[in-house]
């Protein structure tokens, strides 16, 4: 496929890029695998096989894949149910092939019936839970694992009394100081970036990245007992020597083909993982600022390829994820490119330069993330919504709570849920008029009649007097749900002992009208 | 886009349209024509009898005139009613008039020249004839009014006249006239008189007003 191949000529603007969305997804995809209770290394493996694997097949321009938090229970859980972890790696491999069947059943379209109001409360939800998850971070209150996204954990810990113990419990003004001042540092680029030159190109995170590094250092040099230790920093698993890095891979045990246990993880994982891989590249269109609209059953397939691959040289299942692409979308990434670099990036980091890697502060990668889930939950996200009206305001705030408090997956589907709702009752148009003239009577369908046209239909069947002539006009649709075929008839059947003469004047195609047992009026021409 | 396109491309999408649901929609045209009204109605593009009466292709054979006219020497007109009644046997011949008539307006008011001016030569005949009523309303507005429902009255009664209906009449072919106005303000018809073989047409008096 030479469409897929990525174009060269924007990789002034993907190659920073990629190094931001590289540096981001490091400590997210070591979070997501401890989470997850896999090999740390895993989570590495799945964000390369996501980033130069799944970036290459996909279509996405700017989606980044890779190890996703949204899955992290049901790895858990797999992993903990099944024999040995290369089981589980059977399990990946075939949910891949299970998202590849998927996509050939077209099953990718589905997505696009996503109400924008859910997909935009999905991003604000990401957006604060991002700010709210990283504050402890920020200030050094590293208990939890990076990239998660559930409300509340175990030992009774939610979100907010995380933050209340961050900052009561142990402050590190080191991480303070460092988060501060990159925070401080990431807005004011925001907003003074030189729109020319080659100064346009340089990420503030990248920028931010360094500032974590040196202060750290230059902290170390003047002040000793702030500087943080390895517990505040990034860590990467180091191996002794390059020889040793490619034991680090581990392979699917096949004979767990013929287990139930790996089938029925198989196929959860291949749902979970497409449902949030569609809603990902839809969410990630919605913020790509040339606003390309991306093939999503396309996408499945690449989804898939990338789990087949991620499943047989040892990493955790693939996802496209949300938090890594709005930060890929924030470092005006052009094009596939740097989400296939930043896959690069992390197999060359991890195999060069893991003791650099680990020199980051996670209190600089936490003021990068906060700025994104700004980003992503803007008030003036808020306000246009609300601008809209409540059919649009009400979904997207009970998906951004249902997401806060529960967790993505759950809150999506609750999101979902009240969406349809309100996409039903903002659908509705009236269909029915009713017009009379002395004993003459019209009961008109000016549209087409579906099943949420029942009520109506019946009540204007119940304005007819007795004793009248009645038309009923279907001519001007070209569906009658058969339930209000249904009514048309019961009424056409009371209508003799009711003294109501009826007429009927069909639909042009005669598919209504056929099921209707009255006389009909037509235009004859001959 | 120019406006001409426009007609275009809708006719385009018009008849895919009815073909999508209804293949053979134009097809079972090709037999003839079998209309159940005539209607003789302004040339005002504001009074459009198909789509105020929902009347499907096939129903209706139309015939339009400025201020809706009728006289025995406009062979346009006459051919039509001989067709219409003779050969395809319509049951319903309508004249509608309409609030605001533009060619009413002007067989009151003058101003006009040419063409225009001969072809209203009828319509002032009708003012000259009930002008004690006309000359009576308060306003310009009103006067209009009422000079379009009686001219419908007046045409009406000259359609009835013609040799065409007569003979129509006579052979006991059934054939109903009415006489309609259109208001432009609600979109409603408003139907005034009939006339039908038994009519006196000389006891026909004035039309109650409908424009109010």
């Amino acid at each position: 496929m030479p469409t897929l191949i990525p174009k060269l000529s924007t990789w002034r603007a993907d190659l920073p890029a990629s190094i931001v969305v590289a540096l981001v997804a490091l400590p997210l995809c070591l979070g997501v695998a401890l989470a997850s209770g896999a090999p740390l290394f895993a989570g590495i493996i799945s964000g390369i096989v996501g980033g130069i694997a799944v970036g290459l097949f996909s279509k996405s321009p700017l989606s980044v894949s890779g190890p996703a938090a949204g899955l992290t229970v049901i790895v858990l859980g797999a992993i903990e149910s099944m024999p040995s972890y290369q089981m589980f790696l059977m399990a990946v491999v075939l949910a891949g092939v299970l998202q590849i069947c998927f996509s050939l059943t077209r099953a990718g379209i589905l997505s696009e019936f996503v109400p924008s109001s859910v997909i935009t409360g999905m991003l604000a939800a990401i957006g604060l839970i991002l700010i709210l998850k990283q504050i402890p971070h920020a200030v050094g209150f590293d208990r939890e694992a990076e990239g998660i996204f559930e409300f509340s954990t175990a030992n009774g810990i939610n979100t907010f009394s995380r933050i209340l113990d961050s900052l009561s419990a142990s402050v590190t003004p080191g991480a303070i100081l460092i988060a501060g001042i990159s925070l401080a540092f990431l807005f004011w680029w925001d907003a003074a970036k030189p729109k020319e030159g080659p100064l346009r190109f340089v990420p503030g995170p990248l920028v931010v990245v360094l500032i974590g590094i040196f202060g750290n250092m230059l902290l170390g040099a003047v002040k000793p007992d702030w500087q943080l230790q390895a517990t505040h920093l990034v860590q990467v698993p180091i191996t002794q020597t390059l020889s040793q890095f490619p034991s680090l891979f581990t392979f699917p045990d096949f004979s767990g083909i013929t287990m139930g246990v790996v089938w029925t993880s198989a196929v959860t994982l291949a749902i979970v993982a497409s449902l949030e891989s569609l809603l990902s590249v839809k969410a990630v269109d919605e913020i790509d600022p040339r606003r390309r609209s991306t093939d999503k059953n396309w996408e499945l397939m690449a989804q898939g390829g990338g789990n087949i691959l991620s499943g047989l040289i040892g990493g955790l299942p693939v996802t496209s994820v949300i938090v890594r692409s709005s930060a890929n979308v924030d470092a005006r990434a052009e094009s596939k490119l740097s989400t296939m670099l930043h896959g690069f990036w992390l197999l060359v980091s991890v195999a060069l330069i893991p003791a650099v890697l680990n020199l980051i502060p996670l209190s600089a990668l936490a003021a990068v993330l906060i700025a994104t889930g700004y980003k992503l939950t803007k008030p003036k996200l808020f306000t246009e919504r609300y601008k809209q009206g409540w059919t649009q305001f009400v979904p997207f705030v009970v998906t951004v709570g249902a997401i806060l408090f529960t967790d993505l997956l759950e809150g999506i589907v609750i999101g979902l849920a009240v969406g349809f709702v309100f996409v039903v009752a903002r659908n509705f148009r009236t269909a029915i008029t009713f017009a009379c003239d002395g004993d003459d009577c019209l009961v008109r369908a000016r549209r087409n009649l579906y099943f949420i046209h029942k009520y109506e239909l019946q009540k204007a069947f119940n304005r007819v007097p007795d004793n009248t002539n009645v038309l009923i006009d279907i001519s001007s649709t070209s569906y009658v749900d058969l339930d209000n075929v249904d009514i048309i008839n019961a009424f056409i059947k009371g209508a003799q002992y009711r003294g109501i003469t009826v007429l009927i004047r069909g639909d042009l195609a005669l598919r209504t009208v056929k099921l209707i047992n009255a006389p009909q009026t037509e235009v004859r021409f001959a | 886009m120019r406006q001409y396109k426009q007609l275009l491309l809708a006719n385009k999408a018009w008849s895919a349209e009815i073909i999508e649901e209804s293949p053979d929609f134009f097809q079972r045209q090709l037999v003839g024509q079998n209309p159940e009204f005539l209607w003789i109605g302004c040339s005002d593009s504001r009074v459009s009898p198909e789509q105020m009466t929902m009347t499907p292709p096939g129903n209706m054979f139309i015939h339009r005139n400025i201020a809706n006219l009728v006289n025995d020497d406009d062979m346009n007109l006459m051919s039509v009613l001989q067709y219409a009644v003779d050969v395809l046997g319509v049951r319903h011949i309508i004249i509608c008039g309409h609030y605001k008539c533009g060619g009413i307006r002007a067989a009151l008011d003058g101003g006009t020249s040419g063409p225009v001016d001969d072809w209203l030569k009828t319509a002032r005949c009708v003012l000259h004839d009930h002008s004690d009523e006309i000359d009576a309303q308060p306003d310009l507005d009103q006067k209009v009014n009422r000079l379009v429902e009686v001219n419908v009255r007046d045409q009406l009664i000259r359609l009835a006249r013609t040799a065409t209906i007569q003979g129509a009449f006579a052979r006991g072919q059934e054939v109903l006239l009415h006489g309609w106005v259109y208001d432009i303000r609600d979109g409603l018809i408003k139907p005034m008189m009939e006339i039908d073989s038994d009519t006196v047409l000389d006891e026909i008096g004035r039309p109650d007003k409908v424009l109010v």
